[in-house]
């Protein structure tokens, strides 16, 4: 009896306490949300149901702004490229980034410490700032308006961040496992695939995701470097339809019907794999 | 045995067990393997990143444009006509003000939502999920999205506007209005990113300081300035550079939120640079645009080594 007083009284003032923690969160909830509800309601709606008013909240669903995408541009052109530039950019990053990582992590080197230094300090480059040599130089490897010239180009501007984190990765895998394996006899790819690989499992799938994100979001190489539907991606696709229809109004259902398709497949992905990604963007940052 | 000896020996390992390694021939040939291996990373880096610097430089003195034919060296003819070019102009002044509003802001919010994200509530999983989508979603689509959101006829925030005070707003044909919508557009883009990173930085500060804290009497707000402010500050000064730096390379979101409109209001050097080289093909004009974005990247640097050794004396 004695005891149920102040704990019926802690409990009411916590209640209380918490009232600016859960009002801090419908604000951020309802500020994260918003455009993603917008976006959604308009990509999945006639085009006029958009331009009433008072607005139309929840408009009569419809797939038909996916069938005119699909009729009126190469969509799925467009989205075969964007995959294709996405996924190839992830997996030769890795390949790159995972190769100077382990040279970095365990090979000792004069001044190894100084050109892991200057290769991230090219990261403080801004992408826009070397666009027109780059041009030049893709014109010259006839690798201009190409997946394979934007892959290049991409791969080498991920590389110092996913070098950064699997650095940090390889270094957390204690070397007695390599050194067993090297008394053993084992060679230096068998090492690297047998032994390494299978542990630093989390930190390739992290830098991957993060990696795929990118290039599944860029705009500028694609934009700047792709002139032909067999290597625009869906990034400059959907600039293209904004700018396209301009004089007769713009066709905000395909607009964002392009939106939605652009986002869909990533918000998946991060949502699936939130805690990998967290670790990978807060892998380099921290310790 | 031969095979063993290809294996290089990593930092930190016992020196003891492999003593092979202190032989020339294995060094040589360690070096050699440490070579092969960062050789590609530092390929692409050496023909896509330091030697474009060095070419945009050099571009930057001649007046090379694909469109008129011409490929001169101008001296600095360039960065004269920039003077009088009212388009980089106005884009040097916004860039500046753009990158330090979206810099201050962005650490705001995100410390708002980091400290949001480190409490304990019915909910946090869900709020630490959602999150993330502002950082996934792509910035052009974001771009897109808020253009659309934000449309003065049909746009769900100016109709709302309109529902409750009667006035019409038409955000985009406002110099100003527009110059704010693109810096917190930005923020609501990249806080989230920001917030990762001080949580990540919060969870790092051992639980019993502020134990400590609370038996000395610290409330909520004197333990968040007293102790999670200093002690993740060089982590928020580190941060902030990041972002500048970022900030002065954003390209996406202006480019589809208001492609630099209305006039040059929003424009910015990234956007200019894309327009003069990539739009007009003055591959001259825009290289020296280029070189006062690195110039500004060179000085965010100096004074960020500055602050951030200033930073770690302090604390």
């Amino acid at each position: 009896m004695t005891m149920n007083k102040p704990l019926a009284k802690i409990s009411w003032r916590r209640t209380i306490n918490s009232i600016p923690v859960y009002l801090a969160f419908i604000v951020f909830t309802i500020l994260v949300l918003l455009p993603v509800y917008w976006m959604t309601r308009s990509a999945f709606a006639v085009s006029t149901d958009l331009i009433k008013l008072p607005l139309v909240y929840f408009p009569q669903p419809t797939l038909r702004n996916f069938a005119t995408l699909l009729e009126q541009v190469p969509f799925d052109l467009y989205l075969r490229n964007s995959l294709l530039f996405a996924l190839s950019t992830a997996l030769i990053t890795l390949l790159v980034s995972y190769l100077a990582a382990y040279a970095f992590a365990r090979i000792r080197f004069p001044g190894s410490g100084v050109l892991l230094w200057i290769l991230l300090l090219t990261m403080a480059l801004p992408d826009i700032g070397t666009i027109v040599p780059l041009y030049q130089i893709l014109k010259t490897l006839h690798l201009s308006d190409s997946i394979a010239g934007i892959t290049l180009i991409l791969t080498s501007t991920l590389t110092p961040f996913t070098v950064w984190v699997l650095v940090s990765f390889i270094k957390q895998v204690p070397y007695e496992i390599e050194e067993a394996a090297i008394l053993d006899g084992a060679s230096l790819p068998q090492i690297l695939w047998h032994i390494l690989l299978p542990v630093t499992v989390p930190g390739l799938v992290t830098m991957g995701l993060i990696n795929f994100v990118n290039a599944w979001n860029n705009l500028l190489y694609p934009l700047s470097f792709t002139t032909s539907p067999s290597a625009k991606t869906l990034s400059v696709a959907i600039t293209e339809i904004y700018a396209g229809f301009s004089p007769w109004g713009k066709p905000w259902e395909l607009i964002m019907a392009v939106g939605v398709t652009m986002t869909v497949p990533i918000v998946i992905l991060v949502l699936l794999s939130q805690r990998s990604i967290v670790r990978g963007l807060t892998g380099g940052a921290i310790k | 045995m031969d095979k063993a000896m290809n294996i290089p020996k990593g930092e930190g390992t016992p020196t003891t067990t492999l003593s092979w390694t202190s032989l020339s021939g294995i060094t040589r040939r360690r070096y050699l393997l440490f070579i092969l291996l960062v050789a590609p990373a530092f390929l692409l880096r050496l023909t896509t990143a330091a030697y474009p610097i060095l070419q945009t430089i050099y571009l930057g003195f001649t007046n090379l444009s694909i469109l008129k034919g011409t490929n001169d060296f101008v001296g600095l003819d360039n960065y004269v006509a920039m003077g009088s070019n009212i388009g980089v102009r106005s884009a040097t002044g916004f860039t500046i003000v753009f990158i330090l509003a979206t810099t201050i802001l962005d650490l705001m919010i995100g410390m708002m939502i980091a400290l949001l994200l480190n409490t304990n509530f019915r909910g946090l999983t869900f709020a630490r999920t959602i999150n993330l989508i502002p950082w996934a979603i792509p910035t052009i689509v974001a771009g897109y999205a808020f253009r659309w959101l934000l449309d003065d006829q049909f746009g769900l925030l100016p109709f709302w506007v309109t529902q409750l005070t009667g006035l019409r707003p038409a955000i985009f044909i406002n110099p100003l209005a527009s110059q704010i919508a693109v810096i917190l557009v930005h923020a609501w883009k990249d806080a989230p990113f920001m917030a990762i990173i001080l949580l990540a930085g919060m969870q790092g500060i051992p639980e019993d300081l502020y134990d400590a804290a609370r038996v000395d009497g610290a409330n909520a707000w004197q333990r968040f300035w007293g102790l999670t402010v200093p002690l993740i500050m060089p982590l928020t000064i580190t941060m902030g550079l990041f972002r500048l730096v970022w900030s002065l390379g954003s390209f996406d979101l202006v480019y589809g939120l208001t492609f630099g409109g209305p006039g040059v209001a929003t424009s910015v050097l990234a956007l200019q640079v894309f327009r003069e080289g990539i739009l007009f093909f003055k591959f001259g004009f825009a290289s020296a645009i280029s070189v006062i974005l690195l110039i500004l990247v060179a000085i965010i640097g100096v004074v960020g080594l500055w602050l951030f050794r200033k930073s770690e004396v302090t604390y």
